[in-house]
């Protein structure tokens, strides 16, 4: 956020910023925040089986002293982000392919939305069986799971560049390779975008599935949780393991494709802060 | 020394929703070193095809299309096209938009820069280099779209109906400074428009097309002192001869362009 001022003829300024004040940026979210948490407060007074707000938030200080929350959140980051950059850069390369290859598309593009309407988590017992069970075998079914909406968004976005500005790349002496990596790849980064944020979640969908088929598989914790939660009956820990990944789905979402949306917006002049001229 | 741009009986047709369509019928021009020529037409009368095929973004179905007696045989760097909407890079500043050809044709950091820096100050847009193309007005955006074009040094400049999205005071600035910068760089422009009164304005000869398919009905040299403009008397009393060999056209059922229908020509 920057704010400057401008003069004008009469000696006063004008005052103008690029960006809204910090506090009317959190406020809204921490407002829906609050609102949540009375909501939860008042289904668990309604409900026995459901634990208090006030439980959960003394069993996540229990698990942030004895360090279960630090190693929850740190492994569930390292696996995510290590699954997601394979399905990134395989599904945006090969959905970049795709898209410029019209018999590449038109041979696998049936099949790629066949298994992407298909639930990624079926592969998982298939996995398991053949991989093992270990850490890596599910980390393969999460990225490769997440790949084909990742390739199909990009192939859509990439076939919705505006032939124009490929007619202009063209014109501008851009071979195949600078094409695609200088106008297409850009021109087609918003739709990606979206492909990224939907892979993402299958993704995270089927991290959790590997966890419910058998404990500990990705080697986060959360499959042990659902286990021990399962065995006692006992929800405090399983809500507040689910804080702990709501939380981390936040941050990324915040901090990593809100602002990437945001400046893909602004670059193109997306984004409405009252014509210039 | 052969003509830099030369169509030899060019033909061309398209697949269209009722069958095939053709779009040029034997299109004969030369078009001499240096030389702004100016192709006007109703709409639909394949000008802008012309303007394909010498770009190399299509090849013509029949006929020879020539750039400095090499044949064309895709797009190239020596034939740079500027188009209605300036296609400029939304995601590149005007800067970048302007050296993107530049880069692609492997010039030196440095070097592009100064061409950079060279083209942005001859259009006026020195001051805007670090902006976007939505932050500027659409004359600025278009001067931007002229200094990416200009700055390549192409052999020949392909213009595309370039002023027909603009405000009139735009357009007419524009107008006198494009012949400017054609006087100082001496490079050969196909200008095509709709516009009988711009294409008499700007070109050193004004090819007149008919419509569906396309041919070439007249090809009317303009000898008036430059720069000119398009309320000039001088201008539009030979826009008005140009206007009649496009009428004559139309008496004899070659084209179909009716005043208020769809492809007429206004002058």
């Amino acid at each position: 956020m920057s704010t400057s001022s401008v003069p004008t003829r009469d000696g006063t300024s004008i005052k103008v910023r690029s960006d809204a004040p910090w506090w009317r940026r959190t406020t809204p979210i921490v407002g829906t925040g609050l609102v949540l948490l009375a909501a939860w407060a008042l289904a668990s007074v309604l409900s026995e089986a459901l634990p208090t707000p006030v439980a959960t938030a003394s069993e996540l200080v229990r698990m942030a002293g004895d360090g279960d929350l630090a190693s929850i959140f740190g492994r569930i980051t390292l696996f995510m982000t290590g699954c997601f950059i394979v399905a990134a850069i395989g599904g945006v390369s090969l959905g970049l392919l795709l898209g410029s290859r019209t018999w590449l598309d038109r041979g696998l593009s049936p099949y790629l939305a066949a298994l992407q309407g298909m639930p990624t988590s079926m592969w998982i017992p298939v996995a398991a069986v053949v991989l093992g069970t270990s850490p890596w075998s599910l980390a393969a079914v999460v990225s490769i799971g997440a790949m084909p909406a990742i390739m199909l968004a990009t192939r859509s976005a990439v076939k919705n560049v505006p032939p124009l500005l490929i007619r202009a790349g063209r014109t501008f002496g851009a071979d195949q390779g600078s094409l695609l990596r200088h106008v297409v790849l850009p021109a087609a980064l918003p739709g990606i975008m979206t492909g990224l944020e939907l892979g993402w979640s299958i993704a995270f969908r089927c991290l959790v599935a590997g966890e419910i088929f058998s404990g500990a598989l990705s080697g986060t914790g959360i499959g042990d949780v659902i286990e021990r939660s399962r065995e006692t009956g006992d929800l405090t820990e399983m809500m507040a393991t689910i804080l702990i990944v709501l939380a981390f789905t936040l941050a990324v979402d915040r901090l990593v494709f809100a602002r990437v949306q945001h400046r893909l917006r602004v670059s193109r002049g997306l984004v409405d802060s009252g014509l210039p001229h | 020394m052969s003509a830099p741009v030369s169509l030899r009986g060019v033909s061309q047709a398209f697949a269209g929703s009722r069958g095939g369509r053709l779009a040029l019928d034997g299109i004969d021009l030369e078009v001499a070193a240096g030389e702004f020529v100016c192709v006007v037409g109703p709409s639909g009368c394949g000008k802008s095809t012309m303007l394909d095929l010498v770009a190399g973004h299509t090849r013509p179905a029949r006929g020879d299309v020539t750039v400095a007696g090499a044949g064309v045989r895709g797009p190239g760097p020596d034939r740079v096209m500027v188009f209605q909407e300036h296609a400029l890079f939304p995601w590149l500043s005007v800067s970048d938009n302007v050296g993107f050809g530049l880069k692609n044709a492997g010039v030196p950091p440095e070097e592009r820069d100064a061409t950079v820096a060279t083209w942005l100050r001859k259009v006026g847009l020195a001051d805007a280099a670090d902006l976007h193309p939505h932050q500027l007005s659409g004359g600025m955006r278009q001067r931007a779209a002229l200094a990416r074009a200009f700055a390549m040094r192409p052999r020949v400049l392909l213009m595309d109906e370039p002023f027909s999205a603009l405000d009139a005071p735009s357009r007419d600035r524009l107008h006198v400074e494009l012949q400017e910068l054609w006087a100082e760089t001496g490079i050969t422009i196909v200008f095509v428009t709709h516009n009988v009164r711009e294409a008499v304005a700007l070109g050193d000869r004004v090819i007149v097309l008919s419509s569906g398919p396309g041919r070439i009905i007249g090809d009317v040299p303009v000898t008036l002192h430059r720069p000119r403009v398009v309320e000039s008397e001088r201008v539009v009393t030979l826009s008005a001869t140009v206007r009649r060999l496009l009428d004559a056209a139309d008496q004899l059922g070659i084209s179909a362009p009716r005043e208020g229908g769809d492809s007429y020509v206004n002058i």
